[in-house]
């Protein structure tokens, strides 16, 4: 529920998959779910590195 | 649409050898309904009970309360696509039998999608009767099973249907007599009325009715006969939604007899063409993820905005902390397009030691939505001793006869409402 | 109803009653005949009505230093005058005044079985720490608002002790003390619904029955410079227990977290965990723990120098309809935890 952290306030958030699922993807064979999952994780270390001010949005599909 | 309840007041229910009203009373040929119910043969063990106001008489598991009601002559089909053929409610006359209801009753059968927890309790008599509605109505009561090789889903759906059809055979005997009073609703199109009251503001409801924090039932007859978890919000004429074309969801959080006398409605029709312009209703069900309640926002907002050009909009929710988000959204947007929006909340899962009272606690942080009104807090329900009854309707054994129970007020159904007949609001000590 | 006048004691600080300031905060509970200082005031209100039989008197940093076992001297102390009712302070803005008024007033409920009230300004650390426990007028933030302080708690207090039902916090002037209450309106929520739409949109007026809830801002912790050297935890409010849940992590409204070791640990293995949340359908979760806590993605990062170290401790709870204040806390506390362990950034997975 990323819009939920925004509005209270988060500085850095990242989507997760699913609620249920938030770092992973059940529907996908195991191999491409990790990649999937370093791909958020990277995300998230990505967000730690960048300077925020207001409750920023990290979405690893967009530029 | 201009439509007409012919009400007919009923102070009494008995079993007779014809089903007719007369003088108040409306008699039932027991076996005739029960044949009429058992027609669906995914019904089995079929029965009809009855309860009047003051019987000692507890009925549990009560899935669903329906006001008998008939289309008359040359008005189209009774409740459109679930029962009738398709067609539109909301138009030419409706019979109603005020102060009669049906009631369906599953057992609490086991294997039923996720739906709430029992709180379908209807006292007769003693302070249950005092604080939910159906204490006070002559109840007709229609239980069954599940008939061999029928799934829990179909029998559920079969069981509403047989509520519905049930309200408009009992209906049908009173169609004929001269009606107590005569209800006029009466909003003709944008066009005529808009020519009509310039001066006053329009304002919409958005009317949530089904929340997909909970599973829906298949086949559940919840819009024109069929269910509403994945639609899009959409207008209807007021008339419509109260005269049959909009249902409760199977054992959902209100009653179809609430809808079928929804306050909100209710409220807006007394004030239209005096202080406002009632300029129609946008259902809306509550979507459990965030890109589809953005999505509903969004078309609720834009539909009030562009297509009725509401300057105001009420808003209610229905069922637990989740569908306020939807709600929450689609007020904010409704702000940012101009439109001033007013809630009315019923309060679940509220933090009640928080030190001031305020929206659940994951309500959005939006100042524009600063007009909510509280409509009660079932957290904050008082414990009640319910004595024991002489009569127990809807429970297979027979352990709950004779035997005092502590409820939370609660679990009788109807005591709390989102629809906006409550009276209760909750304050902070 | 009583002609008997109210027999009440009045409990003050070192400075409110005579001892002296900041050097005598360290005396210990004391109690004196009759009135003093703004218990005189508090003798002009009650009139005829009441008698303040008498004062005590403690140091707030005698108190402060062990509030129960202070509480109960004074208390002891108290007693002897037999009171129908305490009254403590008014506290205003001081702090450890207030927390010792709100203790002693609990105490005093606690063991007496009589009625208390205190007074002071809302920013008083008091007032969040006893709100729920002790009926705690609203003052001002200085002497000056005296006067009309003592008239509040006075009318409380003659209230509480006749037995009277007391008013809605903004009603008879004090802090709401968390109990929520269903009375009944004269209209339904329908007209007032509307009735507020229409004052709304014709620009008058109205008052909210339900306010929003209000964030506490959070401000970002600077970027992290150096994620070659960093070391990364993960958290998560999902949920995720060892199995069997050895903490007893409730599965929904949280009063408890658990940090967990998984020293050499690759990728966690279904096998060791659980995972207790009501709020959400578990099962992927359960087939797969690093769903929540991603130690397969980032140890394999960690291996190719991505990130300094992944600190081989996760931390968990469970988010569903918890307390924001206990989230608040546990938030704080595992912070603390990870900040003591040289961590300097985190993960959280939320579900």
């Amino acid at each position: 529920m990323t819009s939920i952290s925004l509005m209270v306030g988060v500085p850095r958030v990242v989507p997760g998959v699913k609620i249920v699922n938030p770092m992973g993807n059940e529907e996908m064979n195991p191999e491409a779910e990790k990649r999937l999952r370093r791909d958020i994780a990277t995300s998230a270390l990505n967000a730690l590195q960048a300077e925020v001010g207001e409750p920023t949005l990290f979405d690893r599909h967009k530029a | 649409m201009r439509l007409e309840l012919n009400v007919v007041h009923i102070t009494k229910v008995q079993f007779a050898g014809v089903t007719a009203v007369r003088n108040g009373v409306l008699s039932v040929n027991r076996q005739e309904l029960r044949a009429l119910v058992k027609k669906d043969t995914r019904l089995t063990d079929v029965d009809i009970e009855l309860a009047n106001p003051g019987d000692q008489c507890r009925i549990v598991n009560v899935a669903d309360v329906i006001e008998p009601r008939a289309r008359t002559a040359n008005s189209g089909p009774d409740f459109p696509g679930a029962v009738g053929m398709q067609g539109t409610a909301g138009h030419g006359s409706t019979c109603v039998l005020r102060g009669a209801a049906v009631l369906i009753n599953d057992y609490d059968i086991g294997g039923r999608r996720y739906q709430r927890p029992d709180e379908g309790i209807i006292d007769m008599w003693g302070p249950g009767a005092e604080i939910g509605p159906y204490g006070r109505t002559c109840n007709v009561i229609v239980l069954a099973l599940p008939a061999d090789g029928t799934s829990i889903d179909d029998y559920c759906v079969a069981l509403k249907i047989a509520g519905l059809k049930t309200a408009v055979y009992l209906a049908k005997a009173g169609a004929d007599l001269a009606p107590d009073q005569v209800e006029i609703y009466d909003i003709p199109s944008i066009r005529e009325t808009a020519a009509d009251m310039p001066e006053l503001p329009r304002v919409t409801y958005i009317f949530q009715v089904f929340t997909n924090q909970r599973v829906p039932l298949p086949g559940d007859s919840v819009l024109y006969g069929h269910h509403i978890e994945k639609i899009v919000p959409t207008i209807l004429h007021p008339n419509e939604v109260f005269d049959g074309a909009v249902m409760d969801p199977y054992r959902g959080y209100a009653a179809t007899y609430l809808i079928q006398n929804h306050p909100m409605i209710k409220e807006l029709y007394q004030n239209h063409g005096k202080h406002l312009y009632f300029v129609g209703v946008i259902i809306s069900n509550a979507p459990n993820n965030a890109p589809e309640y953005e999505r509903t926002a969004n078309v609720a907002a834009n539909l009030a905005k562009w297509i009725l050009g509401a300057d105001g909009a009420v808003l209610t929710k229905i069922g637990g902390g989740a569908p306020e988000l939807t709600m929450a959204r689609t007020a904010q947007r409704c702000e940012e397009l101009g439109i001033k929006t007013a809630l009315a909340l019923m309060h679940q899962g509220i933090d009640a030691s928080e030190i001031t009272l305020k929206a659940s606690t994951i309500f959005s942080n939006v100042p524009q939505v600063d007009a909510m009104v509280s409509m009660g807090a079932s957290t904050a329900s008082p414990m009640l001793t319910l004595p024991p009854a002489e009569k127990v309707v809807g429970a297979l054994d027979g352990s709950r006869i004779g035997v005092e129970i502590r409820r939370p007020a609660s679990d009788i159904k109807g005591s709390f409402s989102q629809l906006g007949d409550s009276r209760l609001v909750a304050v902070r000590y | 109803m009583t002609s008997k006048p109210l027999r009440v004691v009045h409990y003050l600080n070192q400075f409110f009653g005579g001892l002296g300031g900041e050097e005598q905060a360290h005396r210990g509970p004391q109690i004196i005949d009759g009135p003093m200082g703004p218990g005189r005031v508090i003798q002009s209100r009650l009139a005829e009505k009441g008698e303040v039989v008498a004062t005590a008197v403690c140091g707030d940093d005698y108190v402060g230093e062990k509030m129960e076992a202070a509480a109960d001297e004074i208390v002891q102390l108290i007693r002897r005058y037999d009171p129908d009712i305490v009254i403590a302070g008014p506290a205003f803005e001081a702090g450890r005044y207030g927390v010792a008024c709100g203790a002693v007033c609990k105490k005093v409920q606690e063991t007496l079985g009589i009625p208390a009230v205190t007074g002071m300004y809302g920013e008083n650390p008091g007032v969040d720490l006893f709100h729920k426990d002790v009926y705690i007028v609203q003052t001002g933030d200085s002497v000056k608002t005296m006067n009309e302080a003592i008239t509040k708690m006075v009318n409380l207090a003659m209230k509480r002790v006749a037995g009277h039902k007391i008013g809605k916090p903004a009603e008879d002037g004090y802090f709401p003390r968390g109990i929520l209450v269903n009375e009944k309106s004269e209209r339904s929520g329908a007209e007032r619904v509307v009735t507020m739409l229409l004052d709304k949109l014709n620009g008058r007026p109205f008052e909210p029955e339900v306010l929003q809830p209000t964030h506490y801002p959070v401000s970002p912790a600077p970027r992290i410079k150096d994620m070659g050297s960093a070391t990364i935890a993960l958290v998560t409010d999902g949920g995720l227990v060892p199995a069997g849940n050895p903490d007893g992590i409730e599965s929904k409204n949280a009063t408890r977290f658990g940090g967990y070791g998984f020293k050499g640990i690759d990728c966690l293995a279904a096998d060791d965990y659980d995972v207790n949340h009501s709020g959400y359908a578990t099962v992927f979760a359960r087939q797969n723990p690093n769903r929540l806590i991603p130690v397969d993605a980032m140890r394999e990062i960690e291996r190719e120098r991505g990130i300094g170290k992944l600190h081989e401790r996760f931390y968990s709870t469970t988010g569903v309809a918890t307390r924001l204040e206990m989230s608040r806390k546990m938030g704080q506390a595992i912070a603390a935890e990870l900040k003591s362990e040289g961590v300097s950034g985190a993960i959280l997975t939320s579900t």
